[in-house]
């Protein structure tokens, strides 16, 4: 399990991105949820060790991460949110690579696990190709496979799907799910509300450098039941409507607007019907 | 009517100055401009011969000098040079390109916006030599204040030099969109104008010589000033001559020209290199990319998520990850990592395109004097061959080390790679003294190949018996200390400035500090660790009388590399686990202070020993 405690991070620039985070995660997927500028990257890069906090603490299996970096790097498997890789070596160049810098030193060991990793990435036919003409998708996809190295304990991937075209989206989830195993906390940060009602058993919704909330999924869900109501109405009225309830969402549609309001406990009026909730509803709830 | 600061043209202008005006490298080069000003004022020879620090002849002397020495124009291709390749680099460029700018607009802000900057740098020598005539020394000669000659003379011999210059920067820049050879052009000036001046200018008549010279090195009194009296160099008027005029026409013709050619070749499209490729492999699960509305997504995923398209699909899915034994710790571990990182570096040294352009280059130069002039045996041919090849060596060995440390300490930064890499349980050391060795390695391979080619050209030219104990000992002891000495200090410039831009203009600075302090007679043992004029081939065998301190000061350049590489490695910016003990071994932190506190130690024993031994 990763505790986080009382975390605090205000950057040079003034900016309090950070605080004082606490938060409890358990073994299996979490999500991260949070709009941008919410905080998400400092605390998966603090995690990460790559970034000082000013105080707190966090501890995996009661390791202390800030302090013992090099034991935390060990235990660490990290896609960041924006990466390269040298556009020279080929896939297996820069698998291997990384799998040295993990302690991997036997080579025969260190082979069949960069096949399997290829294999498992859908990148073996690339294998001796130039990372320089890989595609986003790809290049994401190494990126995983490289933060698989080394039976990690902790892995953390920080906005993993941005950028990538559906496809490339649902073949990373399947990854992601095929990775939590038993002994595994995958730490999932991002802003994609689905990606964490698909993949996460846990999750915590962070906004101005404070944790709203944190519980499963199911919980958040069945917290807003009875709650969420539809209803299609003129253009018109839509302003009065949104003065008077909590509009989470607003489609125009054949102009006629469809509004989605949470009402704790009351229908709004006579034009809503009530629809089942969903984990965006719970999300918007929090942060509006 | 529009306001004309309001116009394309000024909003890319004014956008420029205030980029350049972030940076590091502007201000950088300032105090170095002004530096060396302050320097050429007092110590210059000026002061020694009785001439006038503000006689219309020395301001001109001294803006023909600084336009032509300090590396003026390599720092005019590193403010001209990426001004447009920054705009492509950032993916700034489609904002730029879907706005109503066109093509001219655009390129005139970009040029004129970073010229003025350039000019702006510049300035700074002219100014702290117009404020300095209001200091003077008990020696010192000074006329009545002038203003006015020093800006004219200013715009006349440096603004407008360096404008062709920075038009053909620019130019080369913009259309290759690679600041590299750009930059290689720029170290190919010296050379080039070096040839331009003797193969082409010098057989022509003083008139030719003047209209065709793009710095105007020819024109005024000949031979420096030195030929002449101070009495007629403190009365000298420097006016244009017709010719002069006519020159500085030709210079403004070319960069104009320059500039046409840009905006006729100029294309605001992508590379088709940089474009990536998506058709190049079919890894979908599709035959076809089909995309979704947020509702058919979900169906879709499902469908994946449950039933696999493929055999193939169900037997990648099940594949267990196999186990595999990792070692961290012990030194072993890090040896095994420093192999695999140093074996990374060498695989992106030799992917370096420029090093195709340098290392040729470097070894032709460097042989240049053996290979076509008379080489008179000092001790021995092989010792002549090896004390001329090292000595010519010198600077390329400074430029690569300064740049090529450069380049390998922020590689990983630019290509985004750091925070994977960083994230691995590789120490600071193997992650920085993997680039040290590279370079290293670099180095000595060039070294070495100046050294065979030397040898063959010793042989061909009939002067055997080749001795190759000469090279080895010059090269080992000269060349073997000064090069880890540059790359130690390289490194450590690299980190605490924290911006490789930067760690170029004060290691270029300094060196052509250096240079000058020797060239002026400050020459001495404890701060010139390449032992520039300080030795023969005699030194080397015993028969000449500074053996000893020759090796003294070979310990003592090691150490000083050994201090700079534990400082290097105690402010690395990636942070380690803290504290002076990591179960229960000594950290990495401690090995630091205590290599820096031991490195320090023996130099200051052996610079107190070599300065005590020299006069």
């Amino acid at each position: 399990m990763l505790k986080i405690n009382e975390l605090k991070k205000t950057y040079s620039s003034r900016i309090q991105a950070l605080k004082g985070i606490s938060l409890e995660v358990p073994l299996g997927m979490f999500g991260l949820l949070g709009p941008n500028g919410a905080g998400k990257t400092t605390l998966m890069k603090i995690v990460a060790t790559l970034l000082e906090p000013d105080s707190g603490t966090v501890e995996m299996n009661g390791t202390d991460l800030i302090t013992r970096k090099d034991k935390a790097r060990r235990m660490l498997g990290y896609l960041p949110q924006e990466f390269g890789l040298y556009p020279t070596l080929t896939a297996e160049q820069m698998l291997d690579y990384f799998a040295k810098l993990k302690g991997v030193t036997d080579k025969k060991q260190r082979r069949a696990l960069i096949d399997i990793l290829l294999e498992r990435v859908n990148l073996s036919s690339a294998r001796k190709q130039r990372l320089g003409g890989f595609s986003g998708g790809m290049r994401q996809r190494l990126g995983i496979a490289q933060a698989l190295i080394g039976e990690p304990e902790l892995i953390i991937v920080d906005e993993p799907t941005a950028g990538l075209d559906p496809e490339e989206r649902v073949r990373f989830h399947n990854l992601l799910s095929e990775t939590a195993g038993e002994n595994t906390v995958v730490i999932l940060s991002t802003h994609i509300v689905s990606d964490v009602s698909n993949l996460c058993s846990h999750m915590a919704v962070i906004r101005h450098g404070e944790i709203l909330a944190a519980c499963t999924p199911r919980q958040a869900i069945d917290g807003l039941k009875e709650s969420v109501w539809e209803a299609t109405v003129p253009r018109e009225k839509v302003s009065a409507l949104k003065s008077r309830y909590q509009v989470i969402s607003s489609q125009m549609f054949e102009g006629l607007a469809r509004l989605r309001v949470i009402s704790k406990g009351q229908r709004p009026s006579e034009e809503f019907t009530p629809a089942a909730p969903a984990l965006e509803d719970y999300y918007f709830d929090l942060v509006s | 009517m529009i306001n004309p600061a309001r116009a394309p043209f000024c909003a890319i202008f004014l956008n420029e100055v205030l980029v350049n005006s972030k940076r590091i490298a502007p201000y950088a080069l300032m105090i170095l401009f002004a530096a060396n000003a302050l320097l050429w004022w007092g110590w210059g020879p000026a002061v020694r011969l009785g001439w006038a620090t503000n006689s219309d002849y020395y301001i001109v002397r001294n803006l023909l000098g600084f336009s032509f020495l300090l590396g003026l124009p390599i720092f005019n291709a590193v403010i001209m040079g990426d001004a447009v390749i920054r705009d492509f680099r950032l993916g700034v460029d489609p904002l730029i390109f879907s706005k109503p700018i066109n093509r001219a607009e655009y390129l005139l802000g970009k040029f004129f916006g970073s010229f003025f900057v350039l000019v702006c740098c510049q300035s700074a020598f002219v100014i702290t030599l117009l404020v300095l005539q209001a200091f003077r020394t008990s020696e010192m000669i000074v006329q009545p204040v002038r203003v006015f000659p020093y800006f004219k003379h200013f715009l006349f011999f440096v603004v407008i030099s360096h404008l062709v210059l920075a038009a053909f920067y620019f130019t080369v820049g913009t259309l290759t969109r690679n600041a590299k050879i750009v930059y290689g052009l720029a170290v190919c000036f010296y050379p080039l104008y070096i040839a331009y001046q003797l193969f082409l200018l010098k057989g022509l008549p003083l008139r030719w010589r003047t209209i065709l010279d793009p710095l105007l090195l020819n024109s005024g009194p000949g031979g420096g000033g030195f030929g002449h009296s101070a009495d007629f160099l403190n009365r000298f008027v420097v006016s244009y001559t017709a010719d002069m005029i006519a020159n500085r026409v030709l210079v403004v013709l070319v960069a104009a020209v320059c500039l046409a050619i840009l905006y006729v070749r100029f294309t605001t499209s992508e590379r088709p290199g940089r474009v990536e490729k998506f058709s190049v492999l079919n890894l979908s699960t599709a035959a076809e990319r089909v995309y979704y509305d947020s509702d058919s997504f979900q169906e879709t995923r499902g469908r994946l998520l449950e039933a696999p398209d493929s055999k193939h699909k169900e037997t990648q899915r099940i594949l267990p990850l196999p186990e595999v034994a990792r070692r961290n710790e012990g030194i072993r571990a890090d040896v095994n990592k420093l192999i695999a990182a140093l074996s990374v570096e060498f695989r992106l040294l030799r992917a370096e395109r420029s090093l195709v352009v340098i290392m040729p280059l470097a070894i032709f130069l460097s042989v240049l004097e053996v290979a076509f002039y008379t080489v008179p045996p000092d001790v021995s041919y092989s010792a002549a061959y090896a004390t001329n090849t090292a000595k010519l060596l010198l600077l390329f060995l400074i430029g690569i080390t300064v740049f090529y440390t450069g380049e390998a300490m922020h590689r990983d930064r630019e290509v985004r790679i750091e925070p994977v890499l960083w994230a691995t349980p590789a120490p600071n050391n193997v992650l920085m003294l993997s680039k040290f060795l590279a370079t290293l390695c670099l180095t000595f391979s060039l070294v070495a190949l100046v050294g065979l080619s030397a040898i063959v050209i010793q042989f061909l030219r009939g002067h055997t018996p080749v001795d190759i104990t000469a090279f080895l000992i010059t090269y080992s002891v000269i060349l073997l200390p000064g090069i880890v000495f540059m790359i130690g200090v390289s490194v450590a410039l690299n980190v605490l400035l924290r911006d490789k831009y930067l760690a170029y203009a004060v290691s270029i600075g300094t060196g052509a500090g250096l240079f000058y302090l020797y060239s002026i007679g400050y020459n001495h043992w404890l701060y010139n660790p390449l032992l520039y004029h300080l030795w023969k081939y005699a030194d080397l065998t015993g028969a000449g009388s500074n053996q000893a301190t020759i090796l003294l000061h070979g310990i003592y350049c090691l150490a000083i590399a050994g201090a700079c590489l534990s400082v290097a490695h105690l402010f690395f910016q990636r942070k380690s686990t803290k504290g002076f003990q990591a179960e229960g071994r000594l950290s990495g932190t401690a090995w630091s202070i205590l290599i820096a506190v031991v490195s320090v130690a023996i130099a200051a024993v052996t610079g107190f020993t070599i300065n005590s031994s020299v006069p």
